[in-house]
């Protein structure tokens, strides 16, 4: 006869029947195939040169030696970093805000309409902007109703246009991600903190804010990433004159043709994103536990 | 415990206030501008038309764009839930070595600006012969939305209690038959809201498809050549449909997503 062995505890969480690993297959086979395969090649393509030779830096050479690419490096880095610091100046007065001011019933609906807007497409809303900046914009139309003359305002198609416009992204998701943390806290801390003679001030500086790190690298991150390999806003808000890596990647691959070239953009970009995500394997652990 | 009191913070409504208004400002300026008779998007208004609208659904190349986005957006949206659904549900209740670099894998592609999903798809599949199309896009955008339907279904399937399997296993049902029997309906609005959002994010997604395609156009690639080749007034009709339709269907899926954490 056989009899049932022993249930070692918690083994009702592993599966009785067949173990279902397989079910990543699918997933795993594409990113392999069209993410993986393809980084690597590009990544081996930076170290080839035109003659077909072995294995060069020229690439790199060429890339760091050139002015004009370092300074488009530069200027994508600036422009990611800017929005970043200016975005979070302000969503986290606005996550405290929608987590601990307003009553918990407006809560969801304050932050959708916060985030609505940013459901539309990237270009669509940076075009919607030029409308408003331009020099025969909204804004200088009413400017110069007011001031009764003709006002250059000379905003659109500059850097600071493009930081403008990344800013207001960042600021839609730097405040969810903090704000997905702030919920979390448990508010007897303040009221202890309160019972002890805290304001609401002291209890955001020393209970609030220092929780919420995990939730603000989080958005810091990934803004900076979509931000730093943004084509659509500086091309649009930002104009050419002065183009960062992203404008320069493409202008290379649909106009030179030089691969090699291109190759060399994508994977110094890629590993600027690489530096830029490494403060979340700090956080790893609050991650895990978030997602 | 005194119950906790924030003092009156007005500044953080004022501040709330102010970013909203100008998150709308520009949305409702180009929504003027869709009724402005005027051919130029100057102030001031001139008379009221819907001639824009009309125009829009005139001009092939629109349609054209359109017709392919949502043939693209539709194709893309079901491959990623489904792949997304099946991984989600194995990495939730299943243990095997390579786990933790598999979740890494599959969710790599959201720590990457997209240009580099696009960038490496085009050289690496122009050099082993491949000619950009469409099918690339459908590629390169269901890489785009794998990992945010993978999350999405992921929190989903960890919030069902194990017990409904275990007892469909114990009355001898196979894991797929539970699989599909309870695990598929009790995640359906999950699921429903995933469709939508990775539609929505395939819809509107530009960058990708204006890497891997030559001379096909996607809506949104038509409405970037219409912004910086020259000047058509029919564009802020365009933007004014485009973002209600994204709008609309965001609303949707967020609601569902709330609904379903009650279910």
């Amino acid at each position: 006869m056989v009899t049932a062995a022993p249930v070692p505890a918690g083994s009702a969480r592993r599966a009785p029947v067949a173990n279902l690993w397989y079910g990543i297959i699918p997933a795993v086979a594409l990113v392999a195939g069209f993410f993986a395969v393809p980084i690597a090649y590009i990544v081996g393509l930076s170290f080839s040169g035109s003659e077909g030779e072995g294995a060069t830096l020229s690439n790199y050479f060429a890339f760091f030696s050139n002015d004009r690419f370092t300074d488009a490096l530069l200027r994508s880095m600036l422009l990611a970093t800017s929005a970043v610091a200016l975005a979070s100046v302000v969503a986290l007065p606005l996550a405290w805000f929608l987590a601990f001011v307003v009553p918990a019933r407006r809560r969801f609906l304050l932050l959708f309409l916060l985030i609505a807007p940013f459901w539309t497409s990237f270009t669509i809303r940076a075009f919607s902007w030029q409308l408003v900046l331009s020099d025969s914009g909204v804004i200088a139309f009413w400017l110069e109703k007011l001031l009764g003359r003709p006002v250059a305002l000379g905003f659109l198609y500059s850097m600071e246009a493009s930081i403008f416009g990344l800013t207001l992204f960042g600021i839609m998701l730097i405040t969810v991600t903090v704000f997905s943390v702030m919920v979390t806290i448990d508010r007897r801390m303040l009221e202890a903190n309160q019972d002890l003679g805290g304001g609401s001030w002291s209890g955001f500086r020393e209970i609030v804010l220092p929780l919420s790190v995990p939730g603000w690298i989080v958005g810091a991150v990934l803004t900076f990433i979509i931000c730093v390999g943004d084509y659509a806003v500086p091309t649009l808000l930002g104009g050419g004159f002065k183009p960062v890596l992203a404008q320069l990647m493409l202008s290379t691959l649909k106009g030179t043709y030089d691969l090699p070239m291109a190759a060399t953009f994508a994977v110094v970009l890629m590993f600027v994103v690489i530096l830029a995500a490494a403060p979340l394997a700090l956080i790893r652990n609050q991650v895990r536990m978030l997602s | 415990m005194k119950p906790l009191r924030i003092g009156s913070q007005s500044w953080l409504v004022l501040l709330f206030s102010a970013v909203v208004a100008i998150i709308y400002l520009p949305i409702g300026v180009m929504a003027v501008f869709s009724v402005n008779s005027g051919r130029y998007q100057v102030m001031p208004f001139r008379e009221f038309t819907w001639n824009w609208f009309g125009r829009v659904f005139r001009d092939d190349q629109y349609v054209a764009g359109l017709a392919n986005s949502i043939g693209l957006a539709a194709s893309v949206s079901v491959t990623a839930t489904a792949v997304a659904f099946l991984c989600a549900y194995s990495l939730v209740n299943s243990r095997f070595p390579g786990r933790t670099f598999v979740t890494i894998m599959v969710l790599a592609p959201l720590a990457v600006p997209l240009i580099l999903i696009g960038i490496g798809l085009r050289i690496y599949f122009v050099s082993i012969g491949f000619e950009p199309s469409l099918g690339l896009v459908f590629a390169g955008q269901v890489i785009y939305v794998l990992p945010l339907a993978i999350l999405n279904l992921r929190n989903r399937i960890a919030q069902l209690p194990r017990s409904h399997e275990e007892a469909a296993w114990a009355l001898g049902a196979s894991r797929a038959r539970s699989l599909v029997e309870i695990v598929l309906p009790s995640c359906r609005l999950a699921i429903v809201a995933t469709l939508i959002m990775t539609f929505t994010f395939a819809f509107d997604e530009f960058v990708i498809a204006y890497f891997l395609t030559n001379f096909s156009i996607t809506l949104p690639i038509k409405i970037w050549t219409s912004l910086v080749t020259g000047f058509d007034p029919a564009i802020n009709a365009v933007g004014v449909m485009v973002f209600s339709f994204s709008m609309a269907l965001g609303i949707v899926a967020q609601l569902l997503s709330m609904r379903r954490t009650h279910v």
